[in-house]
């Protein structure tokens, strides 16, 4: 599972001005919504169950939001690095700046579960993360983004 | 001959059961001890195997020699500075504990069986005294890491208090077989003359024994692998004599071991090696006679007042005589209420037992009966229960964890160091700097690394790999620490390879999140918490890093606190070997059967 698969340059915003959890999850929705035919309010309802069973702020300024949708033909990437970090009630209660948003459609299954972990291996690199909060470019964040190699966790 | 064969072949092919049988009984927490002993009673009359064994005095031989070689294990594996912190306390309840257990329990059976006063006091010394192969080998599992004053006490009470308990036997059948049981000052003058003799000829045969055998052991040159036989017939010379006098042969050798294991001697290691597996089979081979010794339908007419003979033990006259024994050295109530609890009878009891049924006490058979039965329900309810116990009291502390595979070799040069070897597991502390920057102890040198069957020297590698091998010159005393370097790390709680990708709340619905992550669940687990589904699944005390399989995803203890999930982790793309996907399935599917709504 590659990065690019998951992603397009269009969906990666380079600085998002948002204050809140839950605005941060409005404008994603809506920016979703824009790109796809989804409707905005679905998205943000999917995304707000998932954080009701736990956040998924998953430490060191970073979140993976994410939820199943029917209706999605594939699965579907939003990255956006905050201009500002925010309270995201993160598991190791840091503020975060870097949200990757990954939605996937009912039918998804492994594919869903591959694509979350692989996610979850590009943001736990370090390198990968300073290099993405040293750059307000959208285009260069695609290209830090796609390049990644997968390090495969041993 | 063709009977000898035979007895090679049962005997054999009976701790080769027990061992296996043990391995499967960790998994679910049964006191392994009871797993011998319920296999004895399987091979014997009223099982299966059909074996008649009715020989007291084989009973009694064949106890005296593992109890012997027990506690000499024991005493080799206890450090001194843990012991002399805890000797006090430990020598109380070894002495006056044990006599007011007795006490009170003796009244319990006056009442219960309706037998005269010393007979009632003769059971309650048989079963007075905590086992030490019950408390030794409950007390070395992993799972069960307790604070070391606590564990040190307990061990010691163990390693202490059979003396006395052998002493109040031995005076109570005299007693009764006497044609004048009428205490006098005489008998009195007599008994407390013992009691000194038990003692005191036991701490000194004891000590005196030990450092002879520092001195052989030390003093002769012979084949490598005589030093363990020698520190072994050593250890059962001294019992003997030590008994033969009058004095306390188990209080002897246990000091004797203290004393060996606390000094410098040669082949430390094969002796520690040769005695734990030594005392292993002493274990199994104890409890499975003792098995085979009882025959169960002759529990069945005494097993109601022997139950509550052992209700009256546990609730009553140990808690007591812990309570009384302890009040002087300020502990915690908790930690009082604890080694209460750990008041595990076990090989002592039905040993001691076996002792009027020797000497021709009147309805011996009976109390030996009784004393059957309060030692399998103490294994059983104290056994079974003790993890829960000390979680709810909040004595336990986390697991130990799991040792790095580690080779010492024993150099004959005596320097005070030896060699070691070290395979590096992945998440050690060891990788995360290089190797001229490892944190070793002072002290401690690298000989050499091999790495991929070839051998490599320190100079030559910048950084080590899991997998290499790494030889160290080092101290013993030495070995915990590289324990910890080259172990795996604790998981940490934000480390997502020991704790997954995402976390929930413990509350949060199981259904929710398995629709969420399309994994497989029972259907009727849908509303049931993710916490308390792990919980119950686990089967053992929910530790950051705990794993339970579903299918696709693995579930995982994030954080607990005092045995409580406080987060759940999952992660998404696991790699889980076959067996232990099939067990944890396995796991789920009864519990979600069988286990409450």
């Amino acid at each position: 599972m590659e990065i690019r698969d998951l992603l397009t340059s269009d969906s990666v915003i380079a600085n998002l001005r948002v204050t809140s959890k839950k605005q941060a999850l409005q404008e994603l929705a809506g920016a979703v919504s824009r790109v796809t035919d989804l409707d905005e309010r679905a998205v943000f309802d999917v995304l707000m169950e998932r954080e009701k069973l736990g956040t998924t702020g998953v430490g060191n300024g970073i979140a993976i939001p994410h939820g199943k949708l029917p209706g999605l033909d594939k699965l579907y990437g939003m990255f956006a690095r905050m201009e500002k970090p925010i309270d995201f009630q993160a598991i190791d209660e840091q503020p975060v700046d870097l949200i990757f948003l990954l939605l996937a459609p009912e039918s998804a299954g492994a594919d869903h579960l591959k694509a979350l972990a692989r996610v979850s291996r590009l943001l736990r690199d370090r390198a990968t993360c300073d290099k993405l909060r040293g750059t307000d470019n959208a285009e260069a964040l695609y290209a830090i983004l796609s390049n990644s190699a997968d390090v495969q966790a041993a | 001959m063709e009977l000898s064969n035979h007895l090679i072949l049962i005997g054999s092919a009976l701790i080769l059961v027990s061992i296996i049988a043990g391995t499967l009984s960790s998994r679910f927490g049964a006191p392994l001890l009871l797993v011998f002993l319920v296999l004895g009673m399987l091979a014997g009359e009223d099982g299966p195997g059909g074996l008649k064994f009715n020989d007291y005095d084989t009973t009694y031989l064949v106890g005296s020699v593992a109890l012997a070689m027990i506690l000499f294990d024991g005493g080799l594996r206890t450090r001194w500075k843990d012991f002399r912190g805890v000797s006090a306390p430990a020598a109380v309840l070894a002495t006056a504990g044990v006599l007011i257990t007795a006490a009170i329990t003796g009244v319990a059976a006056r009442f219960l069986l309706g037998v005269d006063w010393l007979e009632g006091l003769l059971i309650g010394s048989i079963v007075a005294s905590t086992d030490a192969a019950a408390v030794f080998l409950l007390l070395s599992a992993r799972a069960m890491r307790l604070r070391d004053r606590l564990s040190s006490i307990l061990e010691a009470e163990a390693g202490l208090n059979d003396p006395m308990a052998v002493l109040l036997t031995i005076t109570c059948v005299g007693l009764i077989t006497s044609t004048d049981p009428s205490l006098t000052l005489d008998t009195a003058t007599i008994v407390a003359g013992q009691f000194s003799l038990q003692i005191v000829g036991g701490l000194l045969a004891g000590l005196f024994g030990g450092y002879a055998l520092l001195t052989a052991l030390n003093g002769l040159s012979i084949a490598s692998g005589l030093y363990p036989v020698l520190a072994a017939s050593g250890a059962l010379l001294l019992f003997a004599g030590a008994q033969e006098i009058g004095a306390s042969g188990f209080l002897a050798v246990y000091i004797a071991g203290l004393v060996v294991g606390n000094r410098r001697h040669k082949a430390t290691l094969l002796i520690n090696r040769f005695h734990d597996g030594l005392a292993w089979l002493c274990q199994i081979i104890m409890f499975l006679i003792l098995g085979l010794l009882i025959t169960p339908s002759s529990l069945i007419p005494v097993i109601l007042p022997a139950v509550a003979i052992a209700a009256a033990l546990m609730f009553i006259a140990r808690p007591v005589a812990v309570g009384l024994s302890l009040a002087a050295f300020r502990y915690p109530p908790r930690e009082i209420a604890f080694v209460s609890w750990v008041g595990l009878r076990g090989a002592v009891p039905i040993f001691l037992g076996t002792i009027p049924v020797i000497a021709g006490v009147d309805n011996a058979e009976t109390y030996f009966g009784v004393v059957y039965v309060v030692v399998m329900a103490s294994l059983i309810v104290q056994g079974w229960s003790v993890n829960a116990v000390g979680r709810r009291l909040g004595v336990l502390l986390a697991p130990r964890p799991a040792q790095p595979p580690r080779v010492e070799i024993d150099l004959p040069s005596d320097l005070g160091k030896d060699m070691t070897a070290y395979t590096v597991q992945a998440r050690s502390m060891a990788l995360r700097r290089d190797l001229a920057r490892l944190p070793l102890p002072e002290n401690i040198d690298v000989v050499s690394i091999i790495r991929d069957g070839i051998l490599r020297t320190p100079a030559d590698l910048e950084r080590l790999a899991p997998g290499d091998d790494v030889i160290l010159l080092a101290p013993p005393d030495q070995t915990a620490a590289l324990d910890r370097l080259f172990g795996a790390r604790q998981p940490g709680q934000n480390d997502p390879d020991a704790v997954g990708e995402f976390s929930f709340d413990a509350q949060a619905p199981l259904g929710a999140i398995a629709d969420a992550y399309d994994f497989w669940i029972p259907s009727n687990r849908r509303e049931t918490a993710v916490g308390d589904f792990l919980r119950r699944n686990l089967l053992r005390m929910p530790v950051t890093g705990r794993r339970l399989h579903l299918v696709s995803v693995e579930l995982i203890v994030r954080r607990a606190e005092n045995g409580r999930i406080i987060t759940v982790g999952i992660e998404l793309d696991p790699i889980t070997g076959r067996w232990r996907r099939l067990f944890d399935l396995t796991k789920v599917w009864l519990e979600s059967r069988l286990g409450r709504r």
